[in-house]
């Protein structure tokens, strides 16, 4: 029998004893509902028209209440729900609109269209952008209206001066919608990639562990050998994290289709790749040495301190790839993209903003493919040295000196 | 044929093999003996390479143990192990496509194996649901399902009531009826000596005896008496010459005698004390050459 198809025969089980298993059913079905809450909540609450009630006391409120409802929608895209209504409530007498005022019914009494009546001044944390606001300009328009009338202007006219932004904006980096959508995808792939390092090498360590305490593995090391059982583990836990993953992102995109307020930003087929390329490679380093730490100790219970280096590493890759969002040209970057450890959650992210020259990326290719190799070695040989020691922790060094190479 | 040829392994200051050598021939069945501590099952692991020797090798056939001929090998570890949420079907078929045969074939294999043992109504049950002994049952099944060339394992007896000692006991034996080599440590003596007829005894990390059961205890420079008078317990032998140990169990002494002993003087003293009930005088027992040896 083939070496591949031990490594495939072990994969399976791994796929179809795991798959079926509670907790990684358990973890789709929770990651789902997750993404689906992220993308579905933030619509649900963050898109509602604003709604103002207005008491008007005497004549010529209305122009003022109408003007100052198109200022609160001129930042508006056409055919969505608009931002603010203001809805105008007629009173007879001063004594009643303040009463309803006092008892909030309404938020402001315009009088005559020159004066306006508040409950109180807005303290130090009070709103800006509330109807005083809006009905203050919208009387300064209108005055101004009667200004610019006698010269010949329209109302609207007006209003489009007033609300547009008067003087050009001209920013120092042209914005670039790739690389926008580029560092969204960066930060999501970074979160992808910790969340994927610390849940599925979790698995692979408790999994190795759970081998060695009941024993088993002293009849599968019988038959094939322990890196075989090693890979094996490795392939199929990282081929249920794929399905995992690409199953949370069509989730997403679905939602993102069906409900979402926002749009799903272009990516480019390259960009992808180079994730893609980033994410197996940094999978795969950790997987490895969650793979061997797991072989260290004998109880399940021991498995988390042994997977204490891992754990470190993945988090300082995680702070490094924040770091990097803000500077992709700072030290951290710099020095992130040559330490393996870290390169896998850092270099996208320079490559996405385009921060990161040739040779640098070819040398973090490098580096981390060669630690990748070495690490596959060393972990096979902890690993087999580990496995079929008992006692509820092996030395690192016990283990190594006890294999082969 | 199985040749273990000089292991030696040695844990910090614990000698656990020193020397260690025997050989087990298809067709036989091997019990491998030896006080607790002895290196049995160091020995049984070096076989499946999970222990790696400081020196002497073991060789199947004439050539070192390969990846492939290791498949080909039948183990039941001393400490029992399977994946304890895995059905017990797919769990021995499984272990038989790890060691080489196809899905059909394993399959089919498991299910005449879980058959014979009187599971296959556990079939689809997690292991962890099985009793131990049921649990021992499916371990041998996992150890015969792919129809090794030799079996190898470590205190299969231990821990089965007798009905499935007797079911173990037949098909080990026509396992090496079969044509397979059989090798198995135990401290149960007495199975060892009704199923065997090779022994080899380990003591202190060597084999200190090994051969065909019946040989060794004709050639052993020991016999075996029981003597039982009429009248009662009573000290026959103590203080004659050639008489190694002597012990008493109710009104019978027994005693492991010199083989050069004369039997005849045995037997007059008996009758000179009282009116012999009960006299016997054989080769020593498999326990007996087992004292002697490691004693």
């Amino acid at each position: 029998m083939s070496t591949l198809s031990s490594i495939g025969l072990v994969a399976k089980r791994e796929i179809k004893e795991r798959g079926k298993s509670k907790p990684f059913l358990i973890t789709s079905g929770l990651t789902a509902l997750f993404v689906i809450a992220l993308i579905v909540l933030p619509g649900l609450f963050g898109d509602e028209t604003d709604t103002f009630e207005v008491g008007s006391l005497g004549d010529g409120n209305t122009a003022v209440i109408e003007t100052a409802e198109i200022l609160g929608n001129t930042g508006d895209e056409a055919g969505t729900e608009p931002s603010v209504r203001i809805e105008e409530i007629t009173f007879d007498s001063r004594e009643a609109a303040e009463a309803a005022l006092a008892e909030g019914e309404v938020s402001v009494v315009l009088v005559d269209g020159t004066e306006m009546i508040i409950e109180r001044e807005e303290g130090v944390f009070g709103g800006g952008s509330g109807p005083v606001d809006l009905l203050q300009q919208a009387a300064g328009a209108i005055a101004l209206e009667q200004v610019i009338i006698e010269s010949g202007e329209s109302a609207e006219a007006v209003i489009d001066i007033i609300s547009s932004q008067t003087l050009e904006v001209t920013p120092l980096v042209e914005p670039d919608g790739d690389t926008d959508a580029a560092s969204a995808v960066s930060y999501f792939g970074l979160l992808l990639l910790y969340m994927a390092i610390i849940l599925y090498g979790t698995w692979i360590l408790t999994g190795v562990t759970e081998e060695k305490s009941n024993r088993v593995v002293e009849v599968m090391i019988s038959a094939i050998r322990p890196w075989q059982l090693l890979a094996g583990k490795i392939l199929g836990i990282g081929f249920l994290a794929v399905i995992q993953f690409t199953g949370t992102i069509a989730i997403a995109l679905v939602t993102v289709r069906l409900f979402a307020t926002f749009d799903i930003p272009e990516i480019s087929a390259v960009a992808l790749i180079n994730l893609a390329i980033w994410f197996l490679l940094g999978f795969l380093l950790y997987a490895v040495l969650f793979g061997a730490a797991g072989s260290l100790v004998g109880r399940v219970e021991d498995a988390q301190s042994a997977a204490m280096p891992m754990t470190i590493f993945s988090i300082i890759g995680f702070f490094a790839g924040f770091a990097v969002l803000g500077d992709p040209d700072g030290v951290v970057a710099v020095i992130s993209t040559f330490v393996p450890f870290t390169a896998p959650f850092t270099v996208p992210i320079r490559v996405s903003l385009q921060a990161i020259s040739a040779w640098e990326y070819a040398l973090a290719v490098a580096i981390t493919v060669v630690t990748i190799y070495l690490a596959i070695r060393a972990a096979g040989r902890i690993y087999a040295g580990g496995i079929l020691k008992s006692g509820s922790r092996t030395k690192l060094r016990e283990a190594w000196r006890s294999a082969d190479g | 044929m199985l040749k273990i040829d000089s292991l030696a392994k040695r844990y910090g200051d614990v000698v656990a093999l020193d020397g260690c050598s025997f050989e087990v021939e298809r067709g036989r069945m091997l019990g491998f003996l030896g006080p607790n501590g002895a290196g049995k099952t160091t020995a049984m692991r070096a076989i499946f390479g999970l222990v790696r020797p400081d020196s002497g090798m073991v060789t199947w056939d004439g050539s070192a143990i390969s990846d492939e001929s290791r498949r080909r090998f039948g183990y039941m570890p001393e400490q029992r192990g399977l994946y304890p949420r895995m059905k017990i079907a797919e769990q021995v078929t499984y272990m038989g496509r790890i060691h080489g045969m196809s899905a059909v074939e394993a399959r089919s294999a498991a299910d005449g194996w879980l058959d014979r043992l009187g599971l296959t109504e556990r079939s689809d049950d997690p292991l962890e649901t099985l009793s131990h002994g049921n649990q021992q049952r499916v371990q041998l099944a996992v150890a015969l399902v792919h129809d090794p060339e030799l079996l190898v394992l470590d205190e299969p007896f231990s821990g089965l009531d007798p009905i499935a000692a007797e079911t173990m006991s037949a098909i080990l034996t026509e396992q090496a009826e079969r044509g397979k080599a059989v090798v198995f440590s135990s401290h149960q003596l007495d199975v060892v000596e009704d199923l065997c007829e090779d022994v080899a005894i380990i003591n202190e990390g060597s084999i200190v005896v090994e051969g065909v059961v019946k040989e060794l205890k004709d050639a052993a420079p020991i016999r075996h008496v029981e003597i039982e008078l009429e009248e009662g317990a009573a000290d026959v032998l103590s203080d004659l010459d050639g008489i190694r140990h002597v012990s008493q169990k109710g009104d019978v002494q027994t005693a492991i005698i010199d083989a050069e002993t004369d039997v005849r003087v045995l037997l007059l003293k008996a009758q000179q004390t009282g009116a012999v009930r009960h006299f016997t005088y054989t080769t020593p027992s498999l326990t007996d050459l087992f004292r002697e040896a490691v004693k």
